[in-house]
């Protein structure tokens, strides 16, 4: 499980200083974009017609801004909803249904995470259809109503600028939801039919079940028979006897003693019905917790290194990315989660723990059992440590481990977890490598405790929202370029913001001089002598000249970086597919993120309409 | 006539300029204009003499480089004077992918209209213009002249005071060109004024009171159309019933007086007059007709 760490942000903490920074630049926008507009009129005017006319402007726009109606504004909007129709919006929408239909062929569903395999695909395959087509109708309309002098019609009505461009981006926004709504209904379906699937037992397996059904009725014990279902794709269960479970309703059909293992992220209810005569009829269930909503509660994590001192950061393996830390197995070394504000009334049932570790093996032990790890808890005010249990790591894979509210330690001692070990609401989880010579890797949100589950429904459909703040973010550049831009131009801007936002991370790295082979000017020199890009070049004019170049690109580069959204934040794919709740505070940022770039663009929109000579 | 004016311009100047900001065109040079209320004004000149820039200067449409036009006594770039305004482009420029009604709905939703008046006013223009029969078809399929039409319509939506018209003849058949003009003198008749252009003679003749005449940027000439066009050294007697008796004893008449007499024929009608008669007395009388051959 990759997910940053950033889910883990509090919202209320976050909203104070990201509004400063973000009124900073307003402001400073603000009075940058006046005082050069007073300098101009100057310039053309002399000093006091230019002041006069520097001051009309500024009183026009607050009453353009400010006045807005929303009459003529929905009217505008309708007006663009309905050039959009004409655009063939349809179109995307037919593509998204033949892309859905086709993709039942190269979408195993017998893989290793289907779910999140199907999840991933839906959730991409809109968000990147909704964008792209978000882009070409925002930073079109605008220019061809220009272009076909249609706009002379509009502005010679009482309608401001300002209506003109939000209605724009409003109509835009209607479309795209109306849009993104029929996909995420049919995408829902998709994934849920896709992944149904129902196991059965053969003839044998059949005849066991029953020999276990009958001796766990006689003596509360299934031990030594183990029942499989059949194949079905790709994976067969494993099926467990809980007789205590079990319920019994009118039909005579009997629910929740009989279930399977956990494969391929999932697993099934047997139901059954014992008939007056005959043989007892078992009934497989469709998939279940296959489609979660995980609500994580993270710790803070440090390491102690194989002394056992404490370190910032475990051991880096090489070429595993950063983010996760290793720990030496068989050493003194452990990962060391400390979670705070825990309540006994929440976890009634004991703490799970879930965990997704990595793996580093420096030799190959015995390849097909895990790598052992220990799991024990910490009271972090008396430093007293009580060993959970042993376990054997699944790589990469992830696992539950439940701490019961009362266990017995090795050596004897009964704990109970919340009188014992929990201080103050805080309490440490260690984890350790057992095996020498090989390594755990963990990050910060590697494990956490699942307090409970949300609903995967409403997790969805806030995953979809997310990529609806990408469109209307997206729509707000499109349209802000398109009032001041030519149809194509506007085009090549909208999509370079939208790839400096989805790949935000690596403008960062180019404009901080961290990618291999140097930056434009110089990369463009090796690809085309052909050298390899770590040698240096040789120190001729011309390199220094690309260098230079390159120094000038990368302020740039920084610049832009630093003004372009970063669309992960607003990306919840990630979240949806692997199974984690989105968090309201989460949703929260993302739609201050969109609206701190929708509302400033909107301005600036209006401002370059305004400014303006349409008939020109 | 009263005296309020309803246009102005003050040494109004446009000169168009490329991208890199370089002169190109020296459209409009200085013009001083008046309009007032309730006269229909008409600018008069050949293609490019800039009647065009004028009209646009004065909606705001463009940026004057000089000098400046104010409507209701309000500067060009004001949106509120707007609402009192109509305004019929050169070439009708609407949506295309909308019909009639959703041109007209929608051009009035931008107005403050409460919905019934909208309503009534979108079917009362559609069948003033005679539309109703294309109303629900989308203009793509539109001729020149419904386009002109619709067009119009539009600029008729809010009942403006004031109307500028640019062309408003171009594109239209001899019947669209003469129920235009009768439109313009009958919203003139309702006290509206109406500022038009046109480089056709005939069309502002007949329904001008005052016009400027433009060349290549300049005003060349300004007044009242009737005293511009009255010819003072001459005079004109139109009579019917004359038998050729009295014809050749008002030759001697007008010899005797030592004037000179410089044409005495039957009058022929203008091609307009002959085909607006045909027309109307086909629409009242459906049929083939063929009439006498030359
Ligand atoms: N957008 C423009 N850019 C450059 N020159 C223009 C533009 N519009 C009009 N002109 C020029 O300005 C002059 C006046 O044009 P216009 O006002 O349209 O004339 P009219 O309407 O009387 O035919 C013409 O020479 C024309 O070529
Ligand atoms: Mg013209």
């Amino acid at each position: 499980m990759v997910l940053e760490t950033f889910h883990a942000v509090n919202f209320a903490e976050w909203i104070g200083p990201a509004a400063k920074v973000w009124l900073i630049a307003v402001v400073a926008l603000l009075v940058g974009f006046a005082l050069l507009r007073w300098l101009f009129a100057v310039l053309r005017q002399g000093p006091a017609a230019g002041t006069l006319s520097a001051l009309n402007f500024l009183w026009a726009a607050a009453a353009d801004l400010l006045l807005i109606s929303p009459r003529r504004t929905l009217a505008l909007a309708g007006l663009t909803i309905k050039e959009s129709m004409r655009r063939r919006v349809v179109i995307v929408f037919a593509v998204f249904l033949i892309l859905v239909a086709f993709a039942g062929w190269f979408l195993d569903p017998g893989s290793n995470q289907p779910a999140r395999l199907y999840l991933s695909f839906v959730l991409t395959t809109t968000s990147y259809l909704v964008l792209l087509l978000a882009v070409f109708l925002s930073a079109l309309s605008l220019p061809a109503d220009i272009r076909n002098h249609t706009i002379h019609t509009v502005v010679t009505k009482p309608v401001r600028p300002s209506e003109i461009v939000l209605g724009r981006v409003l109509g835009f926004a209607a479309v795209g939801t109306v849009l993104l709504g029929l996909m995420a209904a049919i995408s829902y379906v998709f994934v849920l039919r896709g992944l149904d699937h129902k196991h059965d037992f053969s003839a044998a397996a059949r005849e066991q079940l029953a020999v276990m059904w009958r001796d766990a009725r006689r003596n509360d014990s299934t031990q030594g028979i183990a029942v499989s279902t059949d194949r079905v794709q790709n994976h067969r269960h494993t099926v467990f006897f809980d007789p205590a479970q079990e319920t019994v309703d009118e039909q005579g059909v009997r629910r929740g003693a009989i279930r399977t293992d956990t494969e391929n992220g999932h697993e099934h209810e047997i139901q059954y019905v014992v008939p007056a005569e005959g043989e007892v009829q078992f009934v497989c269930s469709p998939p279940e917790n296959h489609l979660l909503a995980r609500v994580p509660i993270y710790g803070k994590l440090r390491f102690k290194d194989r002394a056992g001192k404490d370190a910032d950061k475990g051991v880096n393996v090489g070429d595993e990315w950063t983010y996760r830390s290793y720990i030496q197995g068989g050493s003194l070394a452990a990962a060391i989660w400390t979670f705070e504000n825990l309540r006994d009334d929440q976890f009634p049932d004991g703490l799970p723990v879930e965990m997704t570790l990595g793996v580093f093996r420096t030799h190959k032990g015995d390849i097909e059992k895990g790598v052992p790890g220990s799991l024990s808890v910490r009271n972090p005010a008396t430093g007293d440590e009580a060993h959970v249990r042993t376990f054997a790591s699944r790589e990469f894979q992830t696992d539950l481990q439940v701490i019961p509210l009362e266990f017995q330690t090795g050596d004897g001692r009964t704990i109970n977890l919340f009188r014992d070990m929990v201080a103050d609401g805080k309490l440490e989880v260690w984890l350790r490598c057992v095996a020498p010579q090989q390594y755990f890797g963990a990050g910060q949100a590697d494990l956490y405790l699942r307090a409970r589950d949300a609903s995967f429904a409403l997790n969805f459909v806030k995953g979809f929202a997310g990529i609806w703040l990408q469109m209307v973010m997206i729509t707000g550049f499109g349209v802000l370029f398109s009032t001041f831009l030519s149809g194509p131009i506007a085009i090549l801007a909208t999509g370079g913001a939208l790839l400096g936002g989805l790949f935000s991370d690596f403008l960062y790295q180019l404009s901080q001089h961290k990618v291999f082979g140097g930056g434009p000017i110089e990369a463009m020199i090796r690809l085309v002598t052909q050298q390899n890009v770590v040698t240096e070049l040789p120190p001729t004019a011309q390199t220094t000249v690309a260098k230079m170049l390159d120094k000038a690109a990368e302020q740039w580069m920084w610049l832009i970086w630093h003004m372009l959204p970063d669309f992960r934040v607003l990306s919840f794919s990630d979240h949806v597919a692997y199974g984690f709740d989105i968090s309201w505070g989460l949703l929260a940022m993302a739609v201050c993120q969109t609206l701190a770039y929708v509302g400033p663009a909107f301005v600036l929109g209006y401002v370059f309409l305004k400014s303006r000579e349409l008939a020109q | 006539m009263s005296a309020e004016v309803v246009i102005e311009t003050r040494s109004l100047t446009k000169v168009y300029r490329d991208f890199w900001g370089r002169r190109k065109v020296e459209a409009l040079k200085a013009l001083d204009l008046d309009v007032r209320r309730g006269e229909i004004f008409g600018l008069l000149g050949p293609n490019g003499s800039g009647k065009t820039t004028t009209i646009k200067l004065i909606l705001g449409l463009l940026f004057p480089t000089n000098g400046e036009a104010l409507v209701f006594g309000r500067p060009a770039g004001d949106v509120e004077k707007n609402a009192r305004i109509g305004y019929l482009p050169e070439e009708s420029y609407l949506y295309r992918f909308l019909n009639a009604e959703e041109t007209l709905d929608f051009y009035a939703r931008l107005f403050r209209l409460p919905r019934a008046v909208r309503r009534q006013r979108v079917y009362d223009l559609i069948e003033q213009v005679g539309l109703q029969r294309a109303k629900r078809r989308q203009l793509r399929e539109y001729s020149k002249g419904m386009t002109r039409r619709i067009g119009l319509a539009q600029a008729l939506i809010n009942d403006p005071e004031l109307l500028l018209l640019d062309e408003p003849t171009t594109g239209l058949d001899p019947i669209g060109i003469r129920e235009m003009k009768d439109l313009i003198l009958h919203l003139r008749d309702q006290g509206k004024t109406i500022l038009m252009c046109s480089h056709r003679l005939d069309d502002v003749q007949d329904v001008c009171d005052r016009i400027a005449i433009l060349h290549q940027g300049e005003l060349k000439e300004l007044g009242r159309v009737d005293s511009l066009l009255k010819v003072r050294d001459m005079t004109e007697i139109r009579a019917t019933g004359l038998s050729e008796e009295a014809k050749e004893e008002i030759r001697q008449v007008i010899a005797r007086h030592g004037a000179q007499l410089l044409s005495c024929d039957n009058p022929t009608a203008t091609l307009e007059e002959l085909f607006v008669k045909i027309i109307r007395e086909s629409e009242e009388h459906p049929g083939r007709r063929v009439r006498g051959v030359a």
